[in-house]
């Protein structure tokens, strides 16, 4: 996955609803990285996942947009020049060779998903050709269970390309909806019919993918309650299997296209709360079930819960730039820069960046944090368990912080545990964020 | 002195005797007796080769005939309002062409040759005339009509609910079983349309054509040499064209 854009909340209002905190799909947040950990320490450590042979997830990130969206934190490089990709290509293969080589090759391939950017952005002989050289550097898996998902920004993809995505083995679609509303759409640069959306997920049920997801921003400039739960009825009368509801992070500082964006539009924290109630109240009347994170499902939860869970112990390896790659012991990602990506890779080498060694500190956080998103309840004696320590002694300047936000009703101790109020799973990233060790620099 | 092209092109029109076409066991006059075959070539307009590229007719101009395909093939192009052209047909020798006219007195798509093409035009008043005398005839009509409409709903089925793998296994099979009926080969055979065309009329992009193409080649299920097909392993073809939903 993309490194989301994060901060660790002020530490003078860390409930405050305006905080803004990190999504916690994976904890340390990128933040945690630095340049002490490089290609040497990845190879190493790709090695070792050998024995344990965890299965193995591919995330594949393709850069490039044919327009910038004004809110976007994912780095996009903006071109109409497809032959820009056939040199990147280039090079996502000759990391796909120095990467495989420390893999032993009877490793699986369960997960695939090309992220970006606009996966689409490239053509359709260009899919044909990745996923070639995908299939011939790992063992790409190909029984109906794996999970083979590709990003789609509804306005770069119609029925024939996902025609071709089925013939190419995806079987899982993410699309990019976001909002529906047009001055929503105004103010983000990313002007969407609902009609583009519609026929996508018609098409791909006709072609029987497994499972499509949409993805929603919540905090977009000039959303309000009703603009959202406007969206919100739209979507749910497209009845996707699955939705995401992704927060948005203005960070103009960090990312210039930000700048484009009034601050008077964003709607205001009270604003923000409203909605997220609003949209989690109609979500919940529509038979979707949270399973943790930003994500629902429809009806039964069960399995796509235990699907999650199942991720979380993936090897991740990720490929192109910006990619992250989790191993069990170790975080890395490569270069934010297209040219310092190509750059490590014309000379021979990974083109890792940044990484961070996992402690069992941070293990024990992150386990944590898990069970909090996903199940909105922490157990610390069974926590504690599992890792053979004393969970509540070890993480006492965390649960202090979680006694902070007891006294404003998000969360209440129940015996050994601390269980998620429902005021308080509107806010469950700033709870998260309690067990964060490594705030963001100012 | 006529040149020798001419006098080969006479020699072909006076071929097309219903009695001599070795088609007329699959035509519409198939079920005549042999004195009623007489009364049904009078009817029949012979008509010049149409060339490659060659429309034998054009979207909304007035129905007069239906015409049976003798040699060649053709394919239908509808145009909707969007100004885009589906590709909606493909005519094989012995098919008949242009049944789909006879309710609004127009034809429906443009019928254009996909190389050197023979047709009998069967002028519709006349052998709607006949077909009241030769029952044989009428039910033979008939047939035709209630095979085209099955063929339009197996084609509905097709881009409504098939996969790309799917879709271009079942082109093949269909193909493969046009060519068996009239005594052909099932397994060898050469492909008039382009892989634009395939792709147009399946509703793939020429890109996935190409790319399934290949992958069945690997597979082993067909060669592929230029247009001409040879189908390698048509039971596991038909396996593919029948298999449901996403792999």
């Amino acid at each position: 996955m993309p490194p989301r854009a994060s901060t660790a909340p002020g530490s003078d209002a860390p409930f405050a609803a305006a905080s803004p905190a990190p999504a916690y799909a994976f904890y340390p947040t990128p933040q945690a990285m630095d340049d002490g950990i490089g290609a040497e320490d990845y190879r190493r450590a790709l090695e070792h996942s050998n024995a344990p042979a965890r299965p193995l997830s591919l995330y594949v990130h393709l850069p490039f947009c044919q327009q910038a969206c004004y809110h976007c934190t994912r780095r996009p490089v903006t071109t109409s020049d497809t032959r820009l990709t056939e040199a990147y290509l280039t090079r996502l293969d000759r990391e796909m060779v120095l990467t495989s080589r420390h893999l032993d090759a009877r490793r699986e391939v369960r997960s695939l998903q090309w992220g970006g950017g606009t996966p689409t952005f490239l053509t359709l002989n260009q899919m044909g050709d990745l996923i070639d050289r995908l299939d011939a550097r790992f063992r790409l898996a190909g029984d109906r269970d794996r999970e083979y998902l590709i990003e789609i920004d509804p306005r770069e993809a119609d029925v024939f390309t996902l025609r071709h995505l089925e013939a190419l083995g995806f079987n899982r679609l993410s699309l990019e909806v976001l909002d529906l509303d047009p001055e929503v759409q105004r103010a983000i640069n990313r002007q969407q019919g609902r009609g583009l959306t519609e026929q996508l997920l018609d098409e791909a049920d006709r072609l029987g993918f497994n499972s499509v997801n949409l993805n929603l921003i919540l905090g977009l400039p000039r959303q309000t309650r009703d603009s959202v739960a406007a969206t919100l009825e739209q979507v749910i009368a497209m009845a996707p299997s699955r939705l995401s509801l992704f927060h948005y992070q203005h960070h103009p500082e960090r990312f210039p296209r930000q700048r484009q964006i009034r601050s008077e539009d964003l709607p205001a924290p009270q604003e923000i709360q409203g909605i997220l109630q609003a949209a989690i109240a109609m979500l919940d009347a529509a038979g979707y079930v949270h399973i943790g994170h930003d994500r629902f499902v429809r009806g039964d939860d069960r399995l796509a819960k235990a699907l999650e869970a199942g991720r979380e112990r993936h090897d991740l390896v990720g490929l192109g730039v910006m990619a992250v790659s989790r191993l069990e012991d170790l975080h890395v990602r490569n270069p934010l820069r297209l040219e310092d990506y190509e750059a490590a890779l014309d000379r021979g080498e990974l083109p890792t960046a940044v990484g961070h060694r996992l402690s069992l500190d941070d293990r024990l956080r992150s386990a944590a944090i898990e069970r909090l998103m996903c199940d909105l309840h922490l157990d610390l004696a069974e926590l504690g368990e599992a890792f053979g320590l004393d969970a509540e002694a070890h993480l006492a300047a965390p649960l202090a912080r979680l006694a902070r936000a007891e006294s404003q009703g998000l969360i209440v101790r129940q015996g050994p545990g601390w269980r998620v109020t429902p005021t308080g799973r509107l806010l469950i990233r700033q709870l998260a964020a309690a067990f964060d060790a490594y705030p963001a620099a100012p | 002195m006529p040149d020798p092209a001419t006098g080969r092109r006479r020699a072909l029109l006076n071929e097309t005797r219903c009695q001599t076409c070795s088609l007329s066991s699959l035509c519409l006059p198939l079920a005549l007796e042999v004195q009623d075959m007489d009364q049904f070539e009078a009817i029949i307009r012979r008509r010049p080769p149409l060339k490659k590229g060659e429309a034998l007719f054009r979207q909304g101009t007035h129905f007069t005939s239906v015409f049976a395909v003798r040699s060649g093939s053709l394919k239908q192009v509808t145009t909707e309002g969007s100004g885009e052209d589906q590709l909606t047909n493909f005519y094989l020798p012995s098919e008949l062409v242009g049944l789909d006219g006879i309710d609004e007195e127009r034809y429906p798509g443009t019928v254009v040759a996909l190389e050197t093409t023979t047709v009998c035009e069967i002028p519709f008043d006349r052998l709607d005339a006949l077909s009241e005398s030769l029952p044989e005839l009428r039910g033979q009509l008939y047939r035709s009509m209630s095979k085209e409409m099955r063929d339009d709903r197996r084609m509905m089925r097709l881009l409504s609910r098939k996969t790309a793998d799917q879709r271009l296994a079942t082109f093949f099979t269909s193909l493969s079983d046009r060519f068996r009926r009239r005594g052909y080969s099932p397994y060898s055979f050469r492909l008039s349309m382009s892989r634009a065309d395939i792709g147009n009329y399946l509703g793939l992009a020429v890109e996935t054509v190409s790319r399934i193409l290949s992958r069945f080649q690997s597979q082993e299920l067909v060669a592929v040499s230029g247009r001409e097909v040879n189908i390698l392993d048509l039971e596991s073809l038909i396996e593919v064209a029948a298999q449901e939903g996403c792999r």
